[in-house]
């Protein structure tokens, strides 16, 4: 897998055209660092460190934080900011401004909760370890009056233990940790220097127990002059001492010095929460908070992790989905969509044939006639498709991107510009799928993609189904539909009143035929709207759209005669209409759908059933046709039932 | 007959030249006009746009990037925002537009000011839906300064958005609103309380036989529902006509309003086919007159010989002259044998009574109309004069003579012997949003620059002068009547 670096491309990236939520970084109007990440009733809360820019007077090329905030999420997706929870200048013992409130921690025992944070001391040098104390995770937080007694140092971190006993760890010189007392706020035990970690810069440490294994996380340097991994070690006892085991991450690909992390696991799935320079991409003092999966092997070793734009969390198949936050990909490049203007954000160019790129978790519930809209920029025509899962994965869309067309009467070039095309879908995965977006001919840049739902315009009735009734305005929405008939219509034409009598005789004598009727298929539908979009129709059941040749027919059963009622109707394009075998109404010319845009004369609906008939014909609409009845009055009939044969 | 025919083209392609828009007005789906510095502007679908001097004679030259289809332009603040829209691909016919927005602070490519900045994208279709983002157009409601487009084509619906009007972007969370259904190239207007929405109907682009149209609804909302005259919903298909084919030109579409002075407005629209220009696409500018709250195109004025009526009482302009009396052979009523058959009396005769007529100036005033000689005005379009937005200057002339009438130094108004051609003998007529005239000389003399402020006027029942244009009076206002 080959990946390009993104130090660039993190320039100019910038919180406002992070449309979709499900994306990394997680926290996108602050700076976040340091994250820990614990579960508390049934929800995730994250307890980071807050870097700002510093303050004048401050060092502007240092790390700055003043206070803690608390996020919470139940999706790992959508985190609400519980606003500051401690901050220097309440600290009592504190330096206020110090600016060193470093990376914290937070633990529940025994239905309170004690929040650890390093900060400096009033007086003398370094950082001492700060505890305040809460009912709630979001707090509020009671701080204690004095730091813990012999702790000096950086990063503090508390495992609970299943046996009921509590340790904790600190970072700032030698990794140490200690049994902390029952009432958290004191040691219990002897300073231990964690042994058996590897040389080079570590902190940070994250301790936490699986499967009776003991798993001490650290950010670790592991080269002279190199940036910070994320490291670990495992041991069957607390303070070790401790197996190192390797890398869960590597160092970041833009030299951003710092990573500090946790792990937790959430919903059955285990999460490792870390930090990037991505929102500063010149001051890697200014981080943010980003999530990835993390997988064990069953021997109980880490998965390297690789940091992603993508993260974790679930994008609804509607959203428009930045696709230049993928999960993986093979021979793609990153790039702005416009270099002029970085804040129309970047894209993926899929480089030649076979290029992929792979975006997780994409929940396509809500899709029930959907399509696919793809935004994309070619220089040749090209073809691309979004598969399921991988890159020989089932195909959900198919797109063909023709840039370059000789075709009909425009010669158009579009090549070198960004288009918004749209494709039929193939297939629907069930629920959460991954997505796989294959390049299948020349090079092919993709901005964004999402999937969008058909509107619903008809129903199909059973021919069991209960009779309907004319709307509340009196149109007829139930109507027998044969598959529409090809026709050569010029474009814009004006149907002329001799051409359509001869076209809807003929048309009528091949209805009438034998052998035409029992070719053809006719559909019996409700309409959602109560104009029948027949253009809609012929798209639907595959049919010629434009110059197209429609029949309709519905059958009205009255109580009793209904007299002096008129047929309404509107149609796109021409239409003619014939009530009982009787021609009533020909709306010809150049007409569009419009509300009783031609009434036939005086009526009279018989008792019993009486077949309403129409041909409809249109050019190069989007046709459409409306019909109800009205009475001397304009008022329409309601009066009627309408029956399925 | 044949003869009577020949006259009759020619009269007719006289008049028809008068209508035109003179220079090179071709242009489809032109944006509302816009003024800056001076010019008028109009851009239309393709790229480029027209540029006027005095908003009768056009010509290619104004400048929008783009390209796509059926832009506006409104002045808001010292900006000028543009709005078009662009098929995103539209291969093979699609409906996959967006609708753009973009600013400059000059519509004249000579400045150096003239810069557009980057288009930003306000709304979209994408080709599958039963929308087609394009022919947008701009309102400013000035009742509450919200910024409001209509775009849509026959494609599917008519949509309403709402933009900020500070940075012509899309206002946060706006959700589009369906407004009408079969028409396109819409705009959408503001009077006395009332929303306007109008849309294009019919066929566009086939030339002579092309049916577009302009319907209209109505509503208190801008939101909604437009409703026309019958009380249809525009969402229905509803809308009254505003203006169809006619005047050897079909296919008016894309109407824009233009506010000249109160009571002074024009709206715009291209023809699809303009008959005495090889049928092709032109701008077509006309009066906009307003009846029981209800737009209408006027005609384009094209002169002839009139009473030039004042709307203060109905006195007729007429020439400072002795009243002639005309003999009639006096029929006393209980006289009248009703057997004898009744003889026409023939009117009064220019020779009759011009010999009584001083050969220099004669001022005029205003008088019972009596269809005499010299109450008779025969009005002809001089269109080599220039003009202003939607008309030539005309020369007003005593019928059958060169006696012209002239604007004073001293703002009143008089008739010369002869037309010179001479500014002040030049009049700017209007037709006034309620189907009234204003009279407006070209210049004044001794003052500079076109005039632009005094109208012809009833200073007195009796007494025409010059005064300010005030459309709350009928002194301002006169009627040509043919009678």
């Amino acid at each position: 897998m080959k990946r390009k670096s993104r130090s660039a491309l993190a320039v100019f990236m910038v919180l406002a055209f992070l449309t979709a939520k499900a994306q990394n970084p997680v926290i996108r109007d602050q700076f976040t660092a340091d994250p820990t990440a614990r579960v508390f009733n049934g929800k995730v809360y994250l307890y980071p460190s807050h870097d700002i820019i510093p303050p004048a007077g401050q060092r502007q090329d240092w790390f700055c934080m003043a206070d803690y905030h608390v996020f919470s999420s139940e999706n790992l997706t959508d985190w609400i900011d519980h606003g500051v929870i401690v901050s220097q200048e309440k600290v009592s013992w504190g330096k206020v401004d110090g600016y060193s409130m470093w990376a914290p921690d937070c633990v529940q025992k025994d239905g309170k909760y004690y929040f650890y944070f390093p900060n400096g001391p009033k007086s003398g040098r370094g950082f001492a370890i700060g505890v305040a104390v809460a009912d709630s995770p979001e707090g509020p937080f009671v701080l204690e009056p004095e730091p813990i007694k012999n702790v000096m140092g950086i990063d503090p971190c508390v495992l609970i233990d299943d046996d009921g006993g509590q340790y904790i760890y600190w970072a700032g010189g030698p990794m140490r940790g200690a049994k902390l007392g029952d009432n958290m706020k004191e040691l219990a035990g002897p300073v231990t220097t964690m042994e058996g970690l590897p040389d080079g810069f570590k902190e940070g440490p994250f301790v936490f127990k699986r499967g009776g294994l003991y798993y001490l996380t650290f950010p670790w340097v592991r080269q002279e002059k190199g940036t910070e991994t994320l490291a670990y070690a495992t041991s069957k006892s607390p303070l070790g001492p401790w197996d190192f085991k390797g890398i869960i991450m590597a160092e970041h690909a833009n030299r951003c010095w710092t990573n500090h992390h946790s792990l937790v696991e959430y919903e059955g799935q285990w999460y490792l929460f870390y930090h990037t320079n991505f929102f500063s991409p010149k001051d890697d003092k200014r981080r943010s908070v980003c999530i990835e999966k993390l997988a064990f092997n069953a021997d109980g070793t880490i998965q390297e992790v690789k940091p992603t734009m993508r993260g974790v969390g679930i994008n609804q198949a509607t959203e428009r989905i930045e696709i230049d936050r993928y999960s993986s990909s093979d021979d793609v490049q990153t790039a702005y969509v416009d270099t002029a203007n970085t804040l129309r954000g970047a894209c993926v160019t899929l480089l030649k044939k076979g290029s992929w790129v792979r975006y997780d978790d994409v929940d396509f519930s809500s899709i029930i006639d959907g399509y696919l809209v793809i935004n994309v920029m070619a220089h040749d025509n090209t073809q691309l498709c979004v598969r399921e899962k991988s890159v020989k994965g089932k195909v959900i869309a198919r797109a063909p991107v023709t840039v370059k067309s000789e075709n009909g009467p425009f010669h158009r070039d579009m090549s070198g510009q960004w288009l918004t095309l749209t494709a039929p879908l193939e297939y629907t995965p069930k629920g959460i799928a991954d997505l796989v977006i294959t390049c299948e001919g020349d090079a092919i840049s993709v901005d964004w993609l999402r999937f969008k739902n058909r509107p619903k315009y008809f129903s199909e009735v059973g021919k069991n189904a209960a009779p309907a009734q004319p709307d509340n305005q009196g149109f007829i929405r139930r109507w027998r539909l044969m598959e529409p008939i090809a026709i050569d219509v010029r474009s814009n034409v004006v149907f002329t009143n001799s051409w359509l009598r001869d076209r809807f005789s003929d048309e009528l004598v091949k209805l009438n035929g034998k052998s035409q009727k029992h070719k053809v298929k006719w559909y019996l539908l409700d309409s959602e709207n109560y104009n029948v979009k027949l253009f809609r129709f012929a798209e639907k059941y595959g049919k010629q759209t434009y110059g197209s040749f429609f029949w309709c027919e519905t059958v009205i059963d009255c109580p009793a005669d209904i007299e002096n009622v008129r047929l309404a109707c509107g149609s796109n394009g021409a239409s003619m209409w014939w009530l009982n075998g009787e021609e009533v109404l020909l709306l010809e010319g150049d007409r569009r759908m419009v509300e009783d845009d031609g009434m036939s004369q005086r009526l009279t609906l018989k008792k019993g059933r009486n077949i309403l008939r129409a041909a409809v014909i249109n050019g190069p609409g989007l046709s459409d046709m409306c019909a109800r009845f009205l009475d001397e009055k304009g008022r329409p009939i309601t009066n009627y039932t309408i029956v399925n044969d | 007959m044949k003869r009577i025919l020949i006259l009759f083209s020619i009269i007719n392609f006289q008049l028809s030249i008068c209508e035109a828009q003179v220079g090179a007005p071709y242009i489809h789906d032109p944006s509302t006009i816009a003024e800056c510095e001076g010019k008028y502007y109009t851009f239309g679908t393709g790229g480029g746009g027209l540029i006027s001097e005095d908003g009768w004679s056009w010509h290619s030259g104004a400048e929008r990037p783009g390209g796509g289809a059926a832009p506006d332009v409104l002045k808001i603040g010292d900006r000028y925002l543009c709005i078009y829209g662009a098929t995103g691909g539209g291969l093979g016919g699609g409906h996959n537009g967006r609708i753009l927005t973009m600013w400059n602070k000059t519509l004249d490519p000579k400045s150096s000011d003239f810069k557009w900045t980057a288009a930003i994208e306000v709304a979209s279709s994408d080709g599958m839906e039963d929308q087609d983002a394009i022919d947008p157009s701009l309102l400013l409601d000035p009742t509450t300064g919200r910024l409001w487009v209509s775009y849509g084509t026959y494609f599917g619906t008519i949509r309403l958005i709402e933009l900020d009007p500070a940075t012509g972007e899309r206002v946060k969370g706006n959700v589009e609103k369906d407004i009408a259904i079969d028409c396109e190239a819409t705009d959408l207007l503001y009077r006395n309380g009332w929303y306007y929405l109008l849309g294009t109907h019919g066929t566009c682009c086939d030339g002579v036989n092309s049916t577009y149209n302009i319907v209209v609804g109505r509503s208190k909302s801008v939101e909604g529902p437009y409703i026309d005259n019958v009380g249809r919903d525009m969402f229905h298909g509803g809308g009254r006509m505003v203006i169809a084919a006619g005047d050897r030109k079909t296919g008016p579409g894309h109407f824009g309003r233009t506010i000249i002075d109160e009571g002074v407005e024009v709206m715009s629209c291209h023809f699809e086919a303009d008959f005495d220009m090889s049928g092709r696409s032109t701008l077509g500018i006309r009066p906009l007159l307003w009846r029981n709250g209800w737009p209408y195109a006027g005609e384009q004025f094209k002169g002839g010989t009139f009473e030039i009526e004042s709307e203060r009482r109905g006195y007729s302009l007429e020439l400072v002259v002795d009243f002639v009396r005309m003999e009639q052979e006096r029929q006393r009523f209980w006289q009248i044998d009703p057997n004898e058959p009744v003889k026409a009396i023939p009117e009064q005769k220019l020779e009759d009574v011009i010999k009584g007529w001083s050969e220099g100036e004669i001022p005029v005033r205003l008088s019972d109309y009596m269809f005499r000689p010299w109450q008779r005005w025969t009005v002809t379009p001089v269109p080599e004069a220039g003009g202003y937005l939607g008309g030539p200057y005309y020369r007003i002339v005593i019928a059958g003579t060169e006696r012209a009438l002239t604007a004073t130094a001293n703002l009143e108004v008089t008739t010369s012997p002869t037309f010179t051609g001479s500014p002040e003998q030049l009049w700017r007529i209007e037709q006034l949003t309620d189907g009234t005239f204003r009279i407006m000389p070209k210049a004044i003399p001794g003052r500079d620059g076109l005039n632009t402020r005094y109208v012809l006027y009833s200073i007195a029942d009796s007494t025409p002068t010059l005064a300010p244009y005030d459309f709350s009076s009928d002194n301002s206002k006169w009627n040509f009547r043919s009678h």
